[in-house]
C-alpha cells in the first residue's frame, strides 16, 4: 500500500493525533435514561470548575437535545484544557430530568404504529395465489441483533476558527459531505469550511456524516476563540455512534416440487431506533432470484435506542441471513442440493432492469470444489463434534456513481501527483488510485503520488461508502491520467515532429510506434521548464437503464461440539464477482475483512440493553467482543476478474461490502448441515447454539408422529 | 525513564496513564488510544522488555524503566524487518491497530523466531484490528521470520 | 491522588487503608479508577513490596500469570488457566494475586448501577440481562466471579499467606448477603504474599468462551487430582470462584431463565475434565 509505510511507523496523522496550539478537549453530557425531558440544565457550576472555557446545552447546539430519545443521547458540552477536567466538570451540570417511558420492543412500536416512516411494501405478480398454488410451503422467522461498528479510531473531530473560516479535522468517510452539511446547519458559506482527513481509523459506514462530536466542537471553537478536539470514548462509540440495526424476518417461501421457487413473501421490521432510515432487509428478497410473485413489507420502527446508521451493506446482510436461511430449509424439505437450488431459480435478467454485467454463475462454478469438500468434511464427526459445510450466494450495490473529479499534475521531473479531495478509510484507495494512473500514464507506480484529504486542496470526490470509491473516484483518475498522456504525447509530437497517433508512453519513456523514439517522460515535460501539465478528469454517467450490482457465493465449513454449543468457523471460499480487480492485495484483504466482521457479527457480537431501562450494557470491548486473530478461519478468496463492460472507463465496482453480505447464511447453513439443527437468531452464542440443537432434537423425537 | 534508548523525562499529575504522556507530553502519537481499558492493544508497547498496554501503566510508575514504542522499532528512519513485512504483506488497512500490532510481533519474533500458527494466534489476539480480517497478519509475521 | 512505592510488605501496610489503595499489574485497578467505581487517596504500588517468583510449590503473589504460564513445574490446569484467561498484554502485566481479587465483569456492577455490591437493594442483572451471569451461590447477587485462576487454585487446593494469617484458598472468597457486599474476606490492609500450591498426580483446565481467546469464562472447569482425590473448582458460575464436591452438586445448581443453558456446558466440561484426570 501506497501510504502503509507511514501507518506501520506510527507516523501517519489521524484526526485522534491532531493537536493544535491552544487546543481546548470537549466532553458530552449524555442522557443517563432512554426516554427523558430535560426539565432544566444549568451549567452555572461547571463553567466555574477548574480549567473550564465554555459549555452549551440544547438551546445552543442542534445536535444535542432537551427530550433524548436513546440512552447515551447529547444533551450538554464542556470545553476545558484538558479532557479529564471537561469530564469532571459534566458532573458539575444540574440538570433536572423527567424520565419518559421507553419503549424498546420493536414489535410493539409496530403495532402501536410508532414508525420512523411510511411501511415500504413492495410487490409483483399475486404472491397469495402462487403460494396457495404451491407444492411445498416453507416459513421462518429469523431475527438478527443490533452490532456496532467499532472503528478502532473513535468519532472525532477537531474544530478551528480563522476569522470566518471554519476548518474541520475530522475522522470521516465523506469530507464533501461534511462541509456542506456543516455549512448549512452553521449557516456559512460551503466555501468557508475546510474539512480535513489525511488518515482515518475505520468507518466502515459509521462515519459519512458529521455527528454531534463536530457540531459541538465548532460552536465550542467560536466561543471561546480556540482550536477544541471533541473525540468520543470508547464507551460512547457505543453508545450513540451508529449501528447495524436489529431485524425480525418472517419470511416465505412457496415451490414446485421441483425446487422452482414460485412465491416470496415477508414482513421484515428494522429496529430503527429514535432515528434513522430504512435499510433494505428486503431487499436480497426482492433481487437474488427469479421469481414472478413476491411481496414485502418493511417497518421502520421507532424505539427508544440509538439511531442506527449504514453498516457495511446495510439491509443486505440481516436480509441475506434470513433468505438465505430459508432457502436451505427448502432445500433440505425438498431434499434438492442447496448448491442446485441456486442455480434453479437463478435470476438471469433483472425483473425490472437488465444487469450492466452478471457473473453469479461462473461464480457457483467456481464454488463447485469448495463445496464438494463437505462430503469428506461430514465424515470427520464424532460423538461430540459435528462437521459440516453451507453456502450463500450475495447480491448488493457497488457500482459508484458520478460526480468525482480527479487532477494529475506532471511536474518537469516526469512525477506525477493525482490530486483529489477524497478520503482514504483505510481500503488502500492512495494505492489504487497510483495505479490507475500509473497504467494510464504508462509509468512506473513508484513515480505517482496521491494527495488527498483536504477540500481546500483538491476537486469534490465521493463518499467513501456503499463498495463506491473506486468504481466512483477510479474512473475520473483515469480521465485525468489520460488527459495529461494526451498534452504529453502532443508536446513530443511538436518537439519531434512526428503525429501523435503513433506515440504513447510506456514504462516511462514516450516511444513511437517505429521504435525510433524512445526518450524518458522527464525529457520531453523537461522542454516546459518549470511548467506543469494539468490533466483533469470527471467521473462519467453509468450505463443508461442498466443496474450495476455485485454478486458471489460462499460456502463455510464448521465444526460444531454439540454438548457444549461452541460454534468454530474452519474455513471460509469467497468467489465474488465485483468487475475488474485492480489492486489483488488489497481485493483480498477486504475480503478477508468482510469475512472476519461477518463472523464476529455470526458468532460473538451484540449490543444489549437493559430491557427495563434501556441502558446500553455492552459498553466496552470486554463485553461487546470483537473477533481476534485466534477466530480466523482459513479463507480462499476467488475473485471473477472480468471488467464489466459497460461500466465507465475502468470497468471496476466496489468491493468493500460484498464479503460480509453472505457469511452468516453461510455459518448458519453450515450448522445446519453439520447437526440438523436450523439457527433462527443472530448471534448464534452457546445459548442459541444449544437451544436449536434441542429443538431439532424436540422435531426428531415427534417425527414419526407427524407422518 | 528511557525511552527507544533516549532518557526522556515528563512531569506528570499521579492518575495520568504513561499513553497519555507518551502521546500528548513527549510527541510520541505512534502508540494509540483506542479503548483505555486494555482491551484493544492499540497502545502496547515494550516495558522492560515485557509487552504490555501502555493505558494501564501510570506514568509514574514508568520512572526508572526503559520503553520502546513504535517509534523506536525501525532505526535510523528505516522500517524494522516488522514494519516492512506487514507493509509487503498488505497487512496495514486503516492502519490504526498497526503500530500497537507491529511491536507485539516484533515481541513475539524475539521470544519465538518462526512460530507456529497457532503461537501467533495466542501472541497477537490482544490486538484488535477492525479492517483486515487478521489474514494479511498472518503472511506478515511469517514474512518477517524469515528475515530475523 | 498520589504514587507511594513501599520497598516492604510491612511498610506497605502501614499505608493501606482509609483510602488507599494496593495496586500491582494495574490491569483491574487502573480501569475501575478509570470508571470511577474506585476512589483512591493514594494508590500503593506494592510490586517492590510483595514476593514475585516460583520457588518449588511457593508462589510469590506478584508473580505474573504470563510468568506461570511458561513454568514447567507449575501444575497443567493452573498454566492453562493462567494462558486462558486475558490477552498476552494483560498476562504479561496481571499478578496471580490480583487476579484472585479481581471484581466481577457483571455489567450492571460495572455500570455503577445501584446493586447489592454497591450497597444497593437489588440485583438488577435478575431483573434484567443475566446471560454471563451465576447458577450456583445466586441467592443475592447473580454476578460471576470471572477467575479461571482461582478456579484452578481451588482444585489444586492452595493455600494462601497474607500478612495478617494463612489460610486455603476458599476461605478468602465469601457470598455477598443483603447486609454485607463483600465478595472477600481480605482486609483493607491486608495483602495476599504467597501461594502454596500442591503438586497434583493429574490435572486439567477446560474453557467455555466466547471467542476462541481472551474472553471472560461462560464455564470453566478445573480438575485436579491429588492422593487420588480429584477436586473442582469452577469459573464464571457463581459470585465467587466455585468448588464442587462431587458432580452431583451440579442437580443443585439455581440457574436463572437466562443462564440455564450453562449448566448443559458445565455438566459436559466436568464429565470430561473427570475423565482427562481419571487417566492422566
Amino acid at each position: 500500500m501506497a501510504d502503509a509505510p507511514q501507518r506501520a511507523r506510527g507516523e501517519a496523522q489521524y484526526t485522534a493525533d491532531v493537536l493544535l496550539p491552544g487546543m481546548l478537549h470537549a466532553a458530552l453530557l449524555r442522557s443517563p435514561h432512554a426516554y427523558a425531558r430535560v426539565k432544566k440544565i444549568d451549567v452555572r457550576r461547571a463553567l466555574e470548575a477548574p480549567g473550564v472555557h465554555a459549555a452549551v446545552g440544547p438551546e445552543d447546539v442542534e445536535a444535542l437535545t432537551d427530550e433524548p430519545g436513546f440512552f447515551g443521547a447529547p444533551v450538554a458540552a464542556i470545553a476545558a484544557n484538558t479532557v479529564e477536567q471537561a469530564r469532571a466538570a459534566l458532573e458539575l451540570i444540574d440538570v433536572e430530568w423527567e424520565p419518559l417511558e421507553p419503549l424498546l420492543d420493536p414489535d410493539e412500536a409496530v403495532r402501536r404504529g410508532q414508525l420512523t416512516d411510511e411501511p415500504r411494501r413492495n410487490e409483483r405478480g399475486d404472491f397469495e395465489r402462487a403460494l396457495a398454488d404451491a407444492d411445498v410451503v416453507v416459513e421462518g422467522e429469523y431475527r438478527t441483533q443490533v452490532v456496532l461498528h467499532n472503528p478502532l479510531e473513535t468519532h472525532q473531530s477537531v474544530c478551528r476558527w480563522e476569522g470566518d473560516t471554519l476548518e474541520i479535522y475530522t475522522s470521516t468517510q465523506y469530507i464533501w459531505g461534511i462541509r456542506s452539511r456543516v455549512a448549512k446547519q452553521l449557516g456559512v458559506e460551503p466555501d468557508n469550511v475546510r474539512v480535513v482527513c489525511n488518515y482515518m481509523g475505520g468507518g466502515f459506514g459509521a462515519k459519512n456524516d458529521p455527528g454531534e462530536y463536530t457540531y459541538v466542537a465548532a460552536e465550542l471553537a467560536r466561543r471561546t476563540g480556540r482550536p477544541v478536539k471533541c473525540a468520543l470514548t470508547r464507551r460512547e462509540e457505543n453508545l450513540a455512534a451508529g449501528n447495524r440495526n436489529a431485524t425480525i424476518q418472517r419470511l416465505t417461501v412457496g415451490a414446485r416440487s421441483d425446487g422452482t421457487i414460485t412465491a416470496l413473501g415477508g414482513e421484515f421490521v428494522n429496529a430503527v431506533g429514535w432515528d434513522g432510515w430504512i435499510a433494505p432487509t428486503d431487499g436480497p428478497m426482492q433481487t437474488l432470484y427469479h421469481c414472478e410473485n413476491v411481496r414485502t413489507v418493511t417497518y421502520g420502527a421507532k424505539i427508544n435506542t440509538a439511531p442506527m446508521k449504514a453498516f457495511r451493506a446495510p439491509g443486505y446482510v440481516e436480509g441475506t441471513f434470513g433468505l438465505e436461511c430459508l432457502l436451505d430449509e427448502l432445500a433440505a424439505r425438498l431434499d434438492v442440493d442447496p448448491l442446485e437450488l441456486r442455480r434453479k431459480n437463478y435470476a438471469h435478467s433483472s425483473n425490472e432492469r437488465p444487469y450492466s454485467s452478471k457473473n453469479l454463475m461462473e461464480c457457483y462454478r467456481r464454488a463447485e470444489p469448495h463445496w464438494e469438500r463437505r462430503h469428506e468434511l461430514r465424515t470427520r464427526s464424532d460423538s461430540t463434534w459435528k462437521y459440516g459445510a453451507g453456502l450463500a450466494s450475495q447480491i448488493w450495490y457497488g457500482g459508484g456513481g458520478p460526480p468525482s473529479y480527479a487532477w494529475t499534475r506532471v511536474g518537469s521531473d516526469g512525477r506525477i501527483t493525482v490530486i483529489t479531495a477524497m478520503q482514504d478509510i483505510g481500503t488502500g484507495t492512495r494505492t489504487a488510485m497510483a495505479q490507475i494512473a500509473a497504467e494510464e500514464l504508462g509509468v512506473p507506480l513508484d513515480r505517482v503520488r496521491v494527495e488527498l484529504g483536504d477540500s481546500a486542496r483538491g476537486p469534490f470526490a465521493s463518499i467513501s461508502a456503499g463498495s463506491s470509491t473506486t468504481p466512483s473516484m477510479g474512473p475520473a483518475v483515469r480521465a485525468a491520467a489520460a488527459d495529461a498522456k494526451r498534452q504529453i504525447i502532443e508536446i513530443a509530437a511538436q518537439r519531434h515532429h512526428l503525429e501523435e497517433r503513433v506515440l504513447d508512453i510506456s514504462d516511462g519513456n514516450v516511444v513511437s510506434a517505429d521504435g525510433n523514439l524512445s526518450s524518458p517522460l522527464e525529457e520531453i515535460v523537461g522542454l516546459l521548464e518549470n511548467a506543469q501539465i494539468l490533466g483533469k478528469g470527471a467521473r462519467g454517467p453509468n450505463p443508461t437503464g442498466m443496474q450495476v450490482l455485485t454478486f458471489g457465493v460462499q460456502v463455510a465449513e464448521v465444526a460444531v461440539d454439540v454438548e457444549t454449543g461452541e460454534v468454530r468457523v474452519l474455513r471460509v471460499a469467497a468467489i465474488h464477482d465485483v468487475g475488474r480487480v485492480i489492486n489483488p492485495l488489497g481485493a483480498s484483504s477486504q475480503v478477508e475483512g468482510g469475512i472476519i466482521q461477518g463472523i464476529g457479527h455470526t458468532l460473538s457480537e451484540q449490543r444489549l440493553l437493559d430491557p427495563a431501562t434501556g441502558t446500553v450494557l455492552t459498553q466496552s470491548l470486554d463485553a461487546y467482543r470483537l473477533p481476534t486473530i485466534a477466530d480466523v478461519p482459513e479463507i480462499v478468496c476467488e475473485l471473477i476478474d472480468k471488467p464489466d463492460e459497460h461500466l465507465t472507463n475502468l470497468g471496476s465496482k466496489g468491493l468493500g461490502e460484498p464479503p460480509i453480505v453472505p457469511i452468516a447464511a453461510a455459518i448458519a447453513n453450515a450448522i445446519r448441515d453439520a447437526t440438523g439443527a436450523d439457527i433462527h437468531s443472530l448471534p448464534i452464542t452457546r445459548e442459541e447454539m444449544l437451544r436449536a440443537l434441542e429443538a431439532a432434537k424436540q422435531k426428531q423425537r415427534g417425527a414419526p408422529a407427524a407422518v | 525513564m528511557t525511552i527507544n534508548g533516549v532518557p526522556r523525562e515528563a512531569d506528570v499529575w499521579p492518575g495520568e496513564s504513561l499513553l497519555f504522556a507518551l502521546r500528548e507530553r513527549l510527541g510520541l502519537p505512534g502508540s494509540k488510544n483506542a479503548c483505555e481499558q486494555g482491551e484493544c492493544g492499540s497502545c502496547s508497547i515494550l516495558m522492560d522488555g515485557t509487552l504490555v498496554c501502555a493505558c494501564l501503566v501510570l506514568a509514574a510508575q514508568a520512572d526508572g524503566h526503559d520503553l520502546v514504542t513504535v517509534e523506536g522499532l525501525g532505526e535510523n528512519g528505516s522500517l524494522h524487518p516488522v514494519q516492512e513485512a506487514f507493509v509487503e504483506a498488505g497487512a496495514v488497512q486503516c492502519g490504526f491497530c498497526t503500530p500497537g500490532l507491529v511491536v507485539a510481533v516484533a515481541d513475539l519474533l524475539r521470544r519465538d523466531p518462526t512460530p507456529s500458527d497457532d503461537a501467533i494466534r495466542e501472541a497477537l489476539s490482544g490486538n484488535l484490528c477492525r479492517c483486515t480480517g487478521y489474514a494479511k497478519i498472518f503472511d506478515a509475521v511469517r514474512i518477517a521470520a524469515t528475515r530475523a | 491522588m498520589e504514587l507511594r512505592q513501599p520497598s516492604s510488605a510491612e511498610e506497605a501496610v502501614g499505608l493501606l487503608g482509609n483510602g488507599h489503595v494496593a495496586l500491582a499489574g494495574g490491569t483491574e485497578i487502573v480501569p475501575l479508577l478509570r470508571d470511577g467505581l474506585l476512589r483512591a487517596d493514594a494508590l500503593i504500588d506494592i510490586r517492590r513490596a510483595v514476593p514475585r517468583g516460583i520457588h518449588g510449590t511457593t508462589i510469590g503473589a506478584g508473580t505474573t500469570l504470563a510468568e506461570l504460564e511458561v513454568d514447567p513445574g507449575i501444575p497443567v490446569v493452573l498454566r492453562e488457566a493462567c494462558r486462558l484467561a486475558a490477552s498476552p498484554q494483560l498476562r504479561a502485566m496481571g499478578s496471580i494475586g490480583g487476579n484472585l481479587l479481581q471484581a466481577t465483569r457483571c455489567w450492571y456492577w460495572r455500570l455503577d448501577f445501584p446493586c447489592y455490591l454497591h450497597g444497593g437493594d437489588r440485583c438488577h442483572a435478575k431483573d434484567g440481562r443475566h446471560d454471563e451471569h451465576a447458577i450456583f451461590g445466586n441467592d443475592v447477587c447473580a454476578s460471576a466471579h470471572p477467575s479461571d485462576v482461582a478456579a484452578a487454585l481451588l482444585a489444586l487446593g492452595t493455600m494462601l499467606r497474607t500478612t495478617a494469617r494463612e489460610l486455603p484458598l476458599a476461605e478468602l472468597y465469601r457470598l455477598p448477603t443483603t447486609d454485607d457486599p463483600q465478595t472477600t474476606t481480605l482486609a483493607d490492609d491486608e495483602l495476599i504474599l504467597e501461594l502454596e500450591v500442591p503438586i497434583p498426580e493429574a490435572s486439567v483446565y477446560l474453557k467455555a468462551m466466547d471467542r476462541q481467546r481472551w474472553s471472560f469464562p461462560i464455564v470453566g472447569v478445573a480438575a485436579a487430582r491429588t492422593a487420588g482425590e480429584v477436586r473442582l473448582g469452577l469459573a464464571g458460575v457463581a459470585p465467587v470462584p466455585w468448588t464442587l464436591t462431587s458432580v452431583d452438586d451440579l442437580d443443585r445448581a439455581t440457574p436463572l431463565p437466562g443462564t440455564a443453558y450453562k449448566l448443559p456446558i458445565a455438566r459436559a466440561l466436568v464429565a470430561r475434565a473427570l475423565r482427562a484426570v481419571a487417566t492422566g
